[in-house]
């Protein structure tokens, strides 16, 4: 018999399962219309065109139907579905209704096909005779994704994965035999704590703007070996890389802000590999940016700019494959959660492969190039140098995070006999990851930054040698005067650090000198200049913090003695609450702690002190927090004191189970007493004064036939406070009980549990709560000087945006004539 | 040859033998048994929690000082020691990622990964109680 149903909410579903349908649908029909307009002549393409076009917005309304269905249905709680369900809750603020959103792999494939549909209508409109191969490509691409929302299955293959299933199609509980099953659900799974930050609502579709873009400097590359149009593609291609390599630039130092300020590992960057999947796209992007410059000025570097904007977009998909189809597995913290999905993934990218190779592979020899030989002292020659660098860069980025992939064909290597004896064991990360890419890549962001710092110096074809050196006499002075400084007040030793130092500072010098003396300070062309020096910026504002920042909340209450070796860095420290303790320049006290929804809100007052005097300079108080999650146990979010030179970094790593304390003390003890005696209790001594008749208490509604006696009591604590207390003996219509007095201050329950009129004594029963039980354990970062960093990523976003809009500028212009 | 070609030729040289040269850095999956064989050297050892031992963390004593039994792949058991806190639910885990060396007979652990059962998805059902009423 089937079962009726109530109370569930199915029209959103089924307009949000339609309108996958439409999308995928009409993607494809774009795509083949879009196709065939670009391989016909005049006439009829200007048909096939338009219905492309035509195809394109109806998919683009499709998406948008899937996205509004799906919000509809988070923003309103319908737990009958299996995506709100396990990536929402009713608790949860307002502003984070987005990021539920986004936190499941569907709707961050959406939120990808989204503003794939944003750019395609730009394009649409703006990219003229290049509409047709452009959307083209984007239409098949959007194919792709919109294929992994089907969740319809072919065989036994399931395509996609749909998130408009209702949960009762996804579990099997014996709750839904009941057709009013969803009475009993009350609340979602909720969405994962770490993401509760602000910068998860902008940092996703930031990021995913920057994905969405690299597809147009794609578009564009294909479009141009398509159709054997190796000028016309370059102004708009440049914009849009120029736009692309911003917006993902900016996405990701938002991630970073993200991860500085609501993980805890300490920093804002930890090579992880979900970090690196989206850096490598970003350095190709920039090789492929510099590149198409080369290109433009001398017509050089054609066939390498080609390959780098193909390989940044095969690289997204890369980095889209590896967090998507599960296989960091070990290796990182936050991938995505497997979808079984991996074999499509595969497909997607080898798609993409095979595609852009046999477009670059067929047209190879017709690709222009200049066989006469660059003079060294051009600015090209250091162009090609830097892009190959950048891309060196990635490709060793990629290596290392690829481990997991190199241990899938380990495993086939191991099948051919003889081999297996030398690949027995599979391969792990660096055991110091971090180490393991600094070492590396400090080199690389050397070279770079030196680049960064004289390219602009030199002339395209050939420049004057002497004058270029003359350049960069001062801004080279400037750079060394700056490291010496800095070098001493840090003490930043090893000699990469300081070449690192001394490049960056270099590159800054030199790009603000350009700015000044050779731009004539003139913002709107020096756009270039203006990014470089957010780039030196960033390097700096990477390195300093990096490399200085000190854990403050050193423990040196205990002594180990021996017994551990250096990696003993005892970074944890105890504080109970009320008792100050001196770390480092702070009087550190734990206050208080309170509740807040989901939060645990711990007061932290931090007073840095004269320690000759003890003279207090200043006080602020931090907020860490700390949400107990039953699935994911205690989740920090650190608490930050902001300088202008420095941050304070506070997370809590530990707090005792108080649940579990709680419920050992519920047990009373008791003393019998007579007036006049003392007892004892854990913080204060108690003396029962006397026993009173009609007794009053908040607690305590007095009746006419009540026999109601008040037991007085005072308690003197040890450091000479003294509260008072009147548990009550009531008995009322025969039947005896007990008014219990709490004095909270002493974290005590008093109550009189019996009265023995014969010996004139009563048994006092007292609970306390062990307050030395109430402590947390915290750890303290310095990060000096981390506004750099944020300073140097706002000036090379603004950099990149003063080149975009003269680039765009200069289209619209040759548009016109 | 163009000077470009000798460029991208040398730093490609380059980059191939900076390649072989960080694999040195590649770490490996071991046990127990095979990171004694190269004691205070960094490896990677997966395993579980050996539950039927204690688990000792007294942060009044010393918030830094963390140790337990783990049982490695290979079904050997051994202490861990862990310089820090302990995480919370740690009892909980379900599989555990350790970085760290042997030393005598401990492990010391520089990095703790733990695999919660059901990180991002829990597919139990929480289901509010029928009230005996209904």
């Amino acid at each position: 018999m089937d079962i009726q149903y109530t109370g569930e909410h199915l029209l959103p579903g089924q307009i949000g399962r339609l309108s996958i349908i439409i999308a995928f649908v009409f993607a494809l029909t774009a795509c083949v219309a879009y196709f065939i307009s670009a391989t016909r002549d005049e006439l009829s393409a200007a048909s096939w065109k338009r219905v492309g076009r035509m195809a394109f917005f109806a998919h683009g309304a499709a998406i948008l139907g899937i996205v509004a269905s799906l919000f509809y249905i988070i923003f309103n709680h319908y737990f009958e579905y299996q995506y709100a369900w396990q990536h929402s809750s009713r608790a949860l603020p307002t502003k984070y209704i987005l990021s539920c959103f986004w936190e499941g792999q569907e709707g961050s494939f959406l939120l990808w096909s989204f503003w794939h549909v944003v750019l395609g209508v730009v394009l649409i409109f703006r990219s003229g005779k290049w509409e047709a191969p452009v959307l083209a490509v984007i239409a098949i691409t959007q194919a792709f994704l919109g294929s992994m929302l089907l969740g319809i299955y072919v065989g036994d293959y399931k395509i996609g994965s749909n998130p408009f299933l209702l949960l009762r199609q996804t579990m099997d509980a014996p709750i839904f035999a009941q057709g009013n099953y969803l009475q009993f659900i009350e609340d979602g799974n909720g969405l994962n704590p770490l993401l509760q930050n602000y910068w998860m609502t902008i940092h996703p579709p930031t990021l995913f703007l920057g994905f969405a873009a690299t597809i147009v400097p794609f578009a564009f590359v294909i479009a141009s070996l398509w159709k054997k149009d190796y000028t016309g593609w370059v102004g708009q291609t440049l914009s849009w890389s120029i736009f692309a390599s911003m917006v993902l630039g900016v996405g990701i130092l938002m991630g970073g802000a993200w991860a500085y300020e609501s993980l805890t590992f300490g920093g804002f960057w930890a090579w992880d590999p979900v970090e690196n999947a989206s850096l490598v796209p970003w350095l190709i992007l920039l090789a492929g940016l510099h590149g198409l410059l080369i290109y433009k000025h001398t017509g050089r570097a054609l066939r390498l700019t080609y390959g780098l904007f193909i390989l940044t977009f095969l690289f997204i998909l890369y980095s889209t494959f590896l967090t998507r189809s599960g296989i960091l597995g070990d290796t990182s913290v936050h991938s995505f959660t497997d979808l079984g999905m991996s074999g499509q993934l595969l497909f997607f990218m080898l798609f993409f492969v095979l595609l852009s190779m046999a477009f670059l592979v067929k047209d190879w020899k017709k690709i222009p190039s200049i066989h006469e030989e660059e003079k060294l002292a051009s600015r090209e020659f250091w162009l090609f140098i830097g892009a190959l660098i950048l891309t060196l860069s990635a490709l060793q980025i990629t290596f290392t995070t690829s481990i997991p992939v190199w241990n899938k064909f380990l495993v086939l290597f191991r099948k051919i006999p003889g081999l297996s004896d030398f690949i027995q064991k599979d391969l792990a990360p660096p055991v110091d990851v971090a180490g393991h890419y600094n070492g590396i890549q400090v080199w690389i962001a050397i070279i770079i930054a030196l680049l960064s710092a004289m390219v602009q110096f030199l002339r395209y074809k050939n420049s004057d040698t002497t004058k270029f050196f003359k350049a960069l006499i001062i801004p080279a002075v400037i750079a060394v005067v700056l490291t010496v400084v800095i070098v001493i007040a840090l003490e930043i030793y090893p000699p990469q650090y300081v070449l690192l130092l001394f490049a960056s500072l270099f590159s800054i010098a030199a790009n603000f000198n350009y700015l000044l003396v050779v731009l004539k300070g003139k913002l709107n062309v020096g756009g270039a200049s203006v990014a470089h020096v957010g780039f030196g910026l960033i390097l700096v504002g990477a390195l300093i913090p990096n490399y200085t920042q000190r854990v403050i909340s050193i423990n040196n209450e205990v002594d180990f003695g021996n017994s551990f070796d250096e990696k003993n860095k005892r970074e944890n420290i105890l504080l109970r609450k009320g008792k100050p303790v001196l770390m480092h320049d702070y009087m550190v006290t734990y206050k208080a702690d309170s509740v807040s929804g989901a939060d645990n809100f711990y007061v932290v007052q931090y007073a840095r002190i004269n320690k000759e005097t003890g003279d207090v300079r200043e006080e602020f108080t931090l907020y860490p927090n700390a949400q107990i999650n039953p699935k994911m146990g205690l989740i920090a979010n650190p608490d930050t004191r902001h300088y202008f030179t420095k941050d304070i970094y506070t997370h809590v790593t530990s707090v005792p189970d108080k649940k579990a304390s709680e419920e050992a003390e519920a047990n009373f003890e008791r003393d019998t007493v007579t007036i006049g005696d003392t007892f004892y209790l854990a913080k204060a001594y108690a003396v029962l004064e006397s026993l009173v008749p009609n007794p009053q208490h908040e607690n305590y509604q007095p009746d006419a036939n009540d026999i109601a006696v008040g037991a007085s009591i005072k308690l003197y604590t040890l450091d000479g406070k003294i509260f008072e207390s009147t548990p009550i003996y009531l008995i009322r219509d025969r039947t005896a009980s007990t008014i219990e007095d709490e004095v909270k201050e002493l974290s005590v329950t008093l109550r009189v549990e019996r009265i023995l009129p014969e010996k004139e004594q009563i048994v006092i029963g007292y609970k306390q709560k062990d307050l030395d039980n109430d402590f947390i354990i915290m750890k303290a970062i310095v990060f000096p000087y981390i506004n750099i960093l944020w300073l140097g990523s706002l000036m090379m976003a603004f950099g990149m945006l003063i080149s975009l809009v003269k680039r765009y500028r200069d289209n619209l212009r040759i548009f016109r004539s | 040859m163009k000077k470009t070609h000798i460029a991208a030729l040398i730093l490609i040289v380059i980059s191939i033998g900076v390649i072989i040269s960080i694999t040195s850095d590649f770490s490996s999956w071991e046990t127990f048994a095979t990171a004694q064989e190269a004691e205070g050297k960094e490896f990677h050892i997966v395993g579980e929690l050996a539950r039927k031992e204690d688990i000792l963390y007294e942060p009044e004593k010393d918030p830094n000082y963390f140790a337990f039994y783990m049982t490695d792949k290979s079904g050997e058991e051994r202490k861990v020691v862990f310089q820090g806190a302990k995480p919370q639910d740690f009892e909980r885990s379900e599989e555990i990622v350790l970085t760290g060396k042997m030393e005598g007979e401990e492990f010391h652990a520089s990095k703790i990964l733990m695999k919660c059962p059901s990180k991002y998805i829990n597919d139990e059902l929480e289901v509010k109680a029928v009230a005996a009423e209904n």
